[in-house]
């Protein structure tokens, strides 16, 4: 078969453009995944029973049903609660950080129960409140230990975010999807796209690789 | 201001269906070295992780500087005048020597920095360690560790110290240099609580020593009665086995 170079070249920057949106949505889901997933997890691990009840639920929740039917629900299950239409954008955004979340919430737990409870018992045992510890022992500690599965989060996230095309949000593989409807060039755009998630994840893991070097030397 | 600074009335403490503790009485008194020896598992560790609420008891009192303890209100007022040495060290291995000490006394007790570190230098040159201010817990022997550990608590300029066998985790080559900060302590004055298998150090440190077994105190006494004269049967058969 002859292969479009033509077509790709007007092609490429219109994905790359779309490529950079993927990295928008993922990494603001990621960036707010962090904060749901470390309040969730220190309430999983907390005192209140209500409250690892409610993290509980809400892990889950999340794992335990697809991200797409997840977005759909955003999408078109939330709209009808609230009487208004929701923004694809947002509601991009806010499935992929509630998805993502439950994981981190996951992989914060992990990383926190893997520091020595002596730590705990030291940093409390001089005076210092729960969330003392938590904040100025625990946590950093952990911090080193979960950059690893972190980056794999980052990764995972990259290749999902493109379930949200299907809610017409235009990242890469919107992008991909539209360009194969005018020119029906299936395998130059799919081979395109394909290849730029791959250079953007293999990124990623190389960009992980250092950050988990420079943490250990210290 | 009481006479007893550590005050313990019928603590039990129980895990699931095992009772550790049945009914523990002592005081403690400022200025006094208690030593608590006993065989593993007899509960030693836990009466001593009970008075700083490390474990929850599960009945009785402990009432400390006149505080009766009573779960999180008041928990935290009570640890910072209660320092406690572990076993295992338990440094915090992300930060250097200096922060490990100034660490508590800047967060609890406020202190400022410049506060802080002067009281670091004081208590390091104290457990001999002046130049290790700036090394890492895992660059330090065992030896070294628990001295900090030491020093650690000490720069919460606590009422008290509670030792739980600060020296079984160490090689017997660095035993010595732990007695030694140990002793000088016990020398200043310092209200100690000692769990431990140093039967040379109870002898020669002690003021009183305390034999727990099953779950109670089973003899009390000076260190002369208890290792020279020991009354009950199973005090004998422990030390028959140790000494």
């Amino acid at each position: 078969m002859d292969i479009n170079f033509e077509l790709l070249q007007n092609a490429i920057p219109l994905l790359l453009a779309g490529a950079a949106i993927t990295v928008e949505v993922t990494a603001l889901s990621v960036g707010f995944g962090l904060a749901i997933g470390i309040v969730v997890s220190l309430a999983r691990l907390g005192k209140w029973s209500f409250l690892r009840f409610l993290g509980n639920c809400y892990v889950d929740f999340i794992r335990g049903t697809p991200l797409l039917v997840q977005i759909f629900l955003v999408y078109f299950a939330l709209p009808s609660l609230i009487g208004q239409r929701v923004d694809p954008f947002f509601a991009a955004i806010a499935a992929c950080s509630i998805n993502s979340g439950a994981y981190i919430a996951e992989i914060f737990r992990g990383g926190i129960q893997s520091i020595d409870k002596g730590q705990m018992e030291a940093g409390r045992s001089l005076g210092m409140t729960w969330w003392q510890t938590m904040r100025f022992i625990i946590l950093p500690q952990a911090f080193k230990r979960i950059i690893p599965p972190l980056g794999n989060e980052f990764i995972a996230m990259l290749k999902d975010s493109s379930l949200v095309s299907v809610i017409g949000f235009e990242e890469l593989t919107r992008r991909g999807q539209l360009i194969i409807a005018r020119t029906y060039a299936s395998f130059e755009i799919w081979m395109a796209v394909a290849i730029i998630y791959l250079i953007m994840t293999f990124t990623v893991a190389r960009l992980v690789g250092l950050l988990e070097r420079r943490f250990e030397t210290k | 201001m009481s006479e007893n600074l550590i005050e313990i009335k019928d603590l039990k403490k129980s895990f699931g269906n095992l009772e550790v503790l049945k009914g523990i009485d002592m005081s403690v008194k400022e200025r006094e070295v208690v030593v608590i020896i006993g065989p593993s598992g007899s509960g030693k560790s836990t009466l001593l992780r009970c008075i700083n609420y490390l474990e929850e008891p599960t009945g009785g009192e402990i009432i400390f500087d006149g505080i009766k303890l009573s779960g999180e209100s008041n928990i935290n007022a009570v640890r910072k005048e209660a320092g406690m040495v572990f076993q295992r060290f338990n440094l915090f291995p992300h930060m250097n020597v200096l922060e490990n000490l100034t660490l508590a006394p800047m967060k609890v007790r406020n202190m400022s920095k410049s506060e802080a570190e002067a009281l670091a230098e004081l208590y390091l040159e104290k457990v001999g360690l002046s130049d290790k201010i700036r090394s890492y817990p895992d660059q330090l022997s065992g030896g070294q560790q628990q001295r900090v550990a030491i020093a650690r608590a000490l720069c919460m300029k606590p009422k008290a110290l509670l030792f739980d066998e600060p020296t079984s985790a160490l090689d017997p080559e660095m035993v010595i240099e732990v007695l030694d900060v140990m002793k000088s302590l016990a020398n200043e004055g310092m209200t100690m609580v000692v769990v431990t298998h140093e039967m040379g150090f109870a002898r020669e440190v002690g003021d009183r020593v305390l034999f727990i077994d099953g779950g109670y105190i089973v003899e009390e006494g000076s260190p002369e009665e208890v290792f020279n004269n020991p009354k009950e049967e199973r005090t004998k058969n422990f030390l028959s086995k140790i000494l």
